[in-house]
């Protein structure tokens, strides 16, 4: 290019401002061609992230509602003792719970033909859920009680338009005709939807009962092990990176640390997840599944990008701030202690808040931990009690429940999925709270 | 090559030697930074810098309080003498060094915090007051010093940062004598002020002679003439010539110092 050369000449035109030349132009247009570019891409960005967006709430909402049957129920003491003398004691409950949603729909004017084995297909055991009630609390027995009964997750599923009454394939879970039975329940408002609190607060079930899985064990995991993990690789990251930068010598021996801390920032996650396997459970002999090991794995992936990002942050901070300090007689430690790391605070904590939010969602180190696959039995007991029951993460659950054939756990998965993105904001909102407050104080 | 003067011949005999280098050398990696630089600072007198960019000026200012410690491939030879106690040795802690012997800087570099924080630090990390009051008569003393009490008075508390630049330097400049020093080193501390608030450094330096010995680099040769008692002319690595600032000025010995200071070389 000649842009250099002061050629007077050319096509120059040099007679008025108001006109543009060619390479005026040319350049204008370059200019406008770029922004477009730009706003392309950010639109298209924008577009994605909608999409995402909607169909991951489309899809997830329905794990927070479940179907309730709701009945007002009474039983007399006569009707208790004559229930408790059969052979079949629930089966006599059961009886009694027909009877009084029989009348319940005639009451209504609707006369329908349903029996014990269509109740039990939609509402389960109920026998013996009522059984239970009485018997731990005597005192309500000959008062009128409202019971809210969960449905199965099919009827969800019909209810919400998963299943319809075509794709219905008659089965010892669902027929074709108990369908009917729901309809006239939901015209006698006895069928509705209510918040599914099991998904918030409990844990996974088995295989064959979508409905009582919750994603709640895995939230109290996944919040072990981000402890775990804040609180080995803050520190450690943090002294890391202020010893490197700030008293290291720089020589090959450090050149070389530095490499690696590098590459071991794009070192894939299950390598961690094989290499936690062989040290702190083989080794180590701490628990399998426990969120104490997933934290220490966490933390191993986590700790090259806090490193990369405090190196960073303090190299950022102007150097004549570290001379202020030293000229007014400051030992090194106090002028990066009193004033350098302080000025490198919002970054740190940017770059702990990214290495957090990706120990978050890290399934692949889970699965060779054990951290997969967890069903809770005494739920919560024998989950929230601490770092080293065996305990699942959020990521893994969602894995779990996606890998299952069960349509209902599909629903499930993408809940989860809701969980894990308001968990991340809670800790983004949190991060930029605390960094609000240090650049506050300058 | 220079002789250092003979300070029995010169005006100010009758001041003691503050500062004796001998002999000083500086590497940066191979580059020969400074080449047997001798030279005497006296007690309560300003003595300037002088030379053109790249001489070593700022080098050898920053030797006399081991400010060059934090650069790795600094070397520093010969030695440099603080009260006839070699700065250099092995024993002494730098940063009790840098305690006595304060430094200004070229760019103002108030710390990120208040006016008052900045001033206190020093007293603090040193332990020079041990109740609040006296740290609030420690820093209306130095901001007294630096001519600064007046604007600042009622502003302790707002951030340092938030001064103008002229303020911010004479902020600088309190927070180097609120450690109490016996040496003022300003490497260039006016080259970022408009002339009005370089008027006012200058007037401050002339004051701070009374009790301080203090070394000024400075690239305008009329600062130094105006503020300085004694004059040191350095030239690529080399301490040209080294006398009264009068004699430099008008009669200098060197050629190379006529050149500079007629604006040949520079």
């Amino acid at each position: 290019m000649t842009d250099a050369t002061l050629n007077t000449g050319g096509d120059r035109p040099g007679t008025s401002l108001a006109t543009q030349d060619a390479r005026t132009k040319r350049r204008n247009r370059a200019e406008a061609r770029f922004k477009a570019y730009g706003l392309t891409a950010i639109l298209i960005g924008i577009f994605f992230l909608v999409v995402l967006a909607v169909s991951i709430i489309r899809s997830g909402s329905p794990a927070f509602t479940r179907t309730i049957v709701g009945v007002e129920f009474t039983i007399t003491q006569p009707q208790i003792d004559a229930a408790e003398g059969e052979l079949f004691k629930t089966k006599a409950y059961q009886t009694l719970f027909i009877d009084a949603l029989k009348q319940q729909l005639d009451a209504r004017g609707m006369e329908m033909k349903f029996d014990e084995d269509s109740i039990e297909r939609l509402l389960g055991k109920v026998g013996s859920t009522l059984r239970e009630y009485y018997q731990a609390n005597p005192d309500q027995i000959g008062t009128p009680v409202s019971f809210e009964l969960a449905a199965s997750s099919r009827v969800d599923g019909y209810l919400n338009g998963r299943l319809t009454r075509d794709s219905v394939k008659d089965s010892r879970f669902l027929m074709a005709a108990d369908l009917d039975l729901v309809d006239a329940l939901q015209e006698a408002d006895i069928v509705r939807s209510s918040f599914n609190w099991t998904f918030i607060t409990g844990a996974d079930s088995g295989v064959d009962n979508p409905g009582g899985a919750g994603i709640g064990a895995s939230v109290v995991g996944s919040f072990f092990m981000m402890l775990v993990v804040l609180v080995l690789s803050l520190p450690i990251g943090v002294a890391a990176s202020i010893y490197l930068e700030e008293f290291a010598p720089q020589n090959k021996f450090t050149d070389l640390i530095e490499v690696n801390i590098s590459n071991l920032a794009a070192v894939p996650s299950i390598v961690f997840g094989i290499l936690g396997l062989a040290v702190f459970i083989q080794f180590a002999h701490l628990p399998q599944s426990a969120p104490l090991v997933g934290g220490l794995v966490l933390t191993l992936m986590t700790l090259p990008t806090i490193i990369i990002s405090t190196r960073a942050s303090l190299r950022a901070v102007p150097p004549s701030i570290r001379d202020a300090a030293l000229g007014v007689g400051a030992s090194k430690m106090q002028s990066v202690f009193h004033h350098v790391l302080p000025l490198a605070m919002p970054g740190i904590l940017t770059g702990t808040i990214i290495g957090l939010a990706q120990a978050l969602g890290e399934t692949a180190p889970l699965l060779l931990i054990g951290m997969v696959g967890f069903v809770a039995r005494g739920y919560p007991d024998g989950v929230v009690s601490g770092f080293m029951d065996p305990n699942s993460a959020m990521p893994a659950q969602i894995y779990t429940w996606a890998a299952r054939a069960d349509p209902s756990f599909y629903e499930k998965a993408w809940g989860g999925i809701i969980v894990l993105l308001v968990f991340l904001l809670t800790m983004n909102i949190i991060a930029i709270i605390l960094r609000r407050r240090f650049e506050r104080r300058w | 090559m220079y002789d250092a003067p003979n300070l029995a011949e010169n005006k100010v005999t009758q001041d003691k030697i503050k500062i004796a280098a001998r002999k000083v050398q500086v590497y940066y990696g191979d580059t020969h930074a400074i080449k047997d630089v001798d030279v005497d600072i006296l007690d309560n007198t300003v003595t300037a810098f002088i030379g053109p960019s790249g001489c070593g000026k700022s080098t050898f200012l920053r030797c006399i309080n081991r400010m060059n410690d934090t650069i790795d491939i600094c070397r520093v030879e010969g030695d440099i003498l603080l009260d006839g106690q070699d700065i250099y040795d092995k024993r002494v802690d730098p940063v009790q060094l840098r305690a006595k012997v304060g430094m200004v800087f070229q760019k103002p570099n108030p710390f990120p915090k208040s006016i008052y924080d900045n001033v206190a630090y020093g007293p603090r990390i040193h332990g020079l007051a041990r109740t609040k009051a006296d740290l609030d008569e420690i820093v209306e003393k130095s901001l007294r010093r630096a001519a600064l009490w007046n604007e600042a008075k009622d502003r302790l508390e707002q951030p340092g940062t938030g001064l103008s630049g002229g303020q911010q330097q004479r902020l600088c400049i309190a927070r180097a004598v609120a450690t109490a020093p016996e040496v003022l080193l300003m490497d260039e501390p006016c080259s970022a002020l408009d002339p009005i608030a370089t008027a006012q450094v200058e007037e401050l330096i002339d004051e701070l002679r009374q009790d301080y010995s203090v070394v000024i680099v400075t690239h305008s040769m009329q600062q130094a003439a105006r503020v300085s008692q004694k004059t040191a002319f350095f030239h690529l690595g080399n301490l040209v010539e080294y006398g009264d600032t009068g004699t430099i000025f008008t009669n200098p010995e060197d050629e190379r110092t006529e050149s500079y200071i007629t604006g040949r070389i520079g």
